[in-house]
């Protein structure tokens, strides 16, 4: 792998899985940057120099839903070529299909994954973006 | 009795009286002059001509001269004739008038005392004579009338139970008229009735308040232009494509939902029933009814919010039991002891049945509302059916049970939604795998039969008891004999399976050792293998495929 670790932004409303998840990642060599709200997140993007590597969203934050986090995300340029992997508990084909086709990269249902399963796929997703680049 | 007579049947008087005429000898004052009125004028006669001869005697005397006698006496004689002649003839005239009166049916009238005639007995004759035409005449009469009146009061009775009838007929109509008028009133739907043109004839209180139009403005316009419709993206639905138009040209029953727009083009959704009315194998009109469905369109909106509202809120805590028992059990928090493991691997399991149970519940809330989208593509069963096996083999392997695969060759590409039919066969062979003894047999075979694909799961398992064959397919249960040996499961997975062929045009039913039942109902024994054990579950769907349906929500979303 790289010389470094690589980065993963979590954008997820739910601490207790905002903590799972994160603790998860740092366990498979990836740094977590975790956020429990939209707003937040994206302001933490655009003052950053440094980008995750990817961003794991959920589609149903406090503060807005998944469809205006791609809209917000997608006005910083830098930021609109990061993968996003939704990872959500509503998966309603139009839900789906509408953030597929903001860009993002995959919609997963949370209960369906084991978080086993869950970090191979983020790591892929890593390595395709990097190969593209 | 005349009075009678002349006010309820004046003509058969008249008939009458002319032919009692002819019948009574009605004295002619010509024909039979009474006694003392010859004598009265043999008097006059004879006195005149004593006077005429006297004078002619004195003329004789005192002139001498016997022809100005003569001359005297024929002249005398002369006045003397005409004098008669005229008092005969002025006789016979009255005598005429007066008479008249009679013959015009008056015969209480006298015409004695009419004319003062005390020389001839003439009038008095003529009123006995009346006398006996009258006694005759009543009493034909009388007979007549007896007749006639025994006729009208049956022909009366006969109009009387007839004017009755039609009394009750009217009355009858006028309830019928009342009830109808009452019901459309009390209907809560909107009914207009129109002609074959679209005219309006009836149109009740409801459609009065869904349209804003009233029923005096609306009665006789064209119901197309009166109250527009639209589609659900607000075109405006052109006139061929409206239901109650349908109704008319094709004399079927159309249903539907549209806008309507109000008079004051305020909305309204509502469902449509139009319904022809025929006659004598024409269609004569037709009726729409139509109900106010915004309020249903609500709820069904409020619905699809709650399961996904609940599928989010129900899942994210499901998720998190899930995640942390995973990382547990991993060693993430460090190694545990075995106990330890034990028992979070019993939360791990406990919490996936949760998982199911809510996953199984969103989707048949997602099936009994309607709502689901069946989406159809051309599918292949061979790669559908060895997707569905893979993930079953996890578990059959684990009971090292064999599945074995028939599946029909050259089977064409049949339109079905991949998504739901996937969903079947996952339950009735998770089902198969789960209540088959371990090294049990599992076999799937797919064969096409006539115009149908029929597809049959078998195992030689536990098999279903005769007292569970009607509740199989029914939501939550579970047979007695299987709750013992596998305390899992939320008897959810037939009951979505039955729900997902029926709204896909298919057919689902079982056999087991003892029988088999179609769709819950029992039929004969059907095509089980001789002394095989276990339980065969089979379903048919047409090979002309699943018809599309718009909806709002897929499973397991």
């Amino acid at each position: 792998m790289g010389k470094q670790k690589p980065t993963i932004m979590v954008v997820e409303d739910e601490i207790l899985l905002l903590q799972a998840i994160s603790k998860k990642l740092e366990l498979n060599g990836i740094t977590a940057i975790p956020y429990s709200n939209g707003r937040d997140a994206i302001d933490y993007l655009d003052n950053l120099s440094k980008l995750p590597d990817a961003i794991w969203l959920d589609y149903q934050l406090k503060d807005m839903d998944g469809l205006e986090f791609m809209g917000q995300l997608k006005k910083n340029e830098k930021c609109a070529q990061i993968p996003v992997i939704v990872v959500s508990n509503s998966a309603s084909e139009d839900k789906v299909n509408s953030m597929l086709a903001l860009g993002a990269k995959r919609y997963l249902l949370k209960a369906e994954y084991r978080l086993d399963e869950l970090i191979p796929i983020m790591k892929r997703f890593i390595a395709e973006n990097k190969t593209q680049a | 009795m005349d009075s009678q007579n002349s006010q309820s049947s004046p003509r058969s008087a008249d008939q009458i009286l002319p032919k009692s005429i002819n019948n009574v000898n009605l004295p002619y004052p010509g024909k039979k002059i009474p006694m003392n009125i010859k004598y009265k004028l043999l008097l006059i006669t004879g006195f005149s001509a004593l006077t005429i001869a006297v004078l002619s005697v004195f003329i004789y005397f005192s002139f001498r001269s016997f022809n100005l006698a003569i001359e005297y006496f024929m002249v005398g004689l002369i006045v003397t004739f005409v004098l008669v002649v005229i008092i005969i003839v002025e006789l016979i005239a009255r005598l005429r008038k007066k008479t008249g009166m009679i013959t015009k049916g008056n015969l209480d009238y006298k015409v004695g005392t009419q004319i003062r005639d005390s020389t001839t007995q003439l009038p008095k004759s003529f009123d006995d004579a009346t006398e006996k035409l009258k006694a005759s005449y009543f009493e034909d009469l009388e007979k007549k009338v007896q007749e006639k009146t025994k006729t009208l009061t049956q022909r009366m009775e006969e109009l009387n139970s007839e004017r009755q009838k039609i009394k009750e007929a009217e009355e009858k109509a006028l309830i019928e008229e009342a009830k109808e008028e009452a019901t459309l009133i009390s209907i809560g739907e909107g009914v207009v009735v129109t002609d074959p043109q679209g005219k309006i004839l009836v149109f009740n209180h409801a459609a009065e308040q869904m349209t804003n139009w009233t029923a005096s403005e609306a009665v006789g316009q064209f119901w197309f232009e009166t109250v527009p419709a639209m589609d659900e993206k607000g075109y405006l639905i052109p006139r061929k494509d409206r239901d109650m138009y349908k109704a008319l040209t094709t004399g079927k029953k159309v249903f539907s939902q549209s806008i309507y727009l109000q008079k004051g083009s305020e909305k309204i959704t509502v469902a449509i029933t139009a319904t022809p009315i025929i006659f004598k194998h024409r269609v004569i009109g037709a009726v729409q009814v139509f109900r106010d469905i915004s309020r249903e369109k609500e709820v069904d909106r409020m619905k699809t919010e709650f399961i996904s509202l609940a599928s989010h809120q129900l899942r994210t805590p499901l998720s998190a039991v899930k995640w942390f028992c995973e990382m547990l059990l991993n060693g993430d928090a460090g190694e545990l002891n075995p106990e330890q493991k034990e028992y979070a691997k019993n939360v791990s399991d406990s919490n996936e049945r949760m998982i199911s149970l809510v996953n199984s519940l969103l989707n048949i809330s997602r099936i009994e509302s309607g709502r689901i989208i069946i989406d159809p593509k051309p599918t292949n069963m061979n790669k559908l059916i060895s997707e569905v096996i893979t993930e079953i083999k996890v578990k059959s392997d684990a009971k090292k049970q064999q599945i074995i695969v028939s599946v029909h060759s050259n089977l064409p590409l049949i339109n079905i939604d991949p998504q739901l039919i996937r969903e079947v066969y996952v339950n009735l062979l998770t089902n198969a795998s789960k209540y088959t003894p371990p090294g049990g047999e599992i076999s799937v075979f797919i064969s096409k039969k006539g115009d149908e694909l029929t597809s049959q799961v078998s195992d030689n398992g536990y098999g279903i008891p005769k007292k569970g064959y009607d509740k199989i397919f029914q939501k939550f249960y579970r047979g007695e004999n299987i709750v013992k040996i596998e305390p899992e499961g939320n008897g959810l997975g037939l009951y979505l399976a039955k729900a997902i062929i029926e709204s896909s045009g298919g057919k689902i039913w079982f056999s087991s050792s003892g029988g088999s039942v179609l769709g819950g109902e029992s039929t004969e024994e059907k095509g089980l293998p001789a002394g095989r054990q276990g339980t065969s579950f089979y379903f048919s769907l047409p090979l002309s495929g699943t018809q599309a349906k718009k909806g709002e929500v897929t499973l397991n979303s």
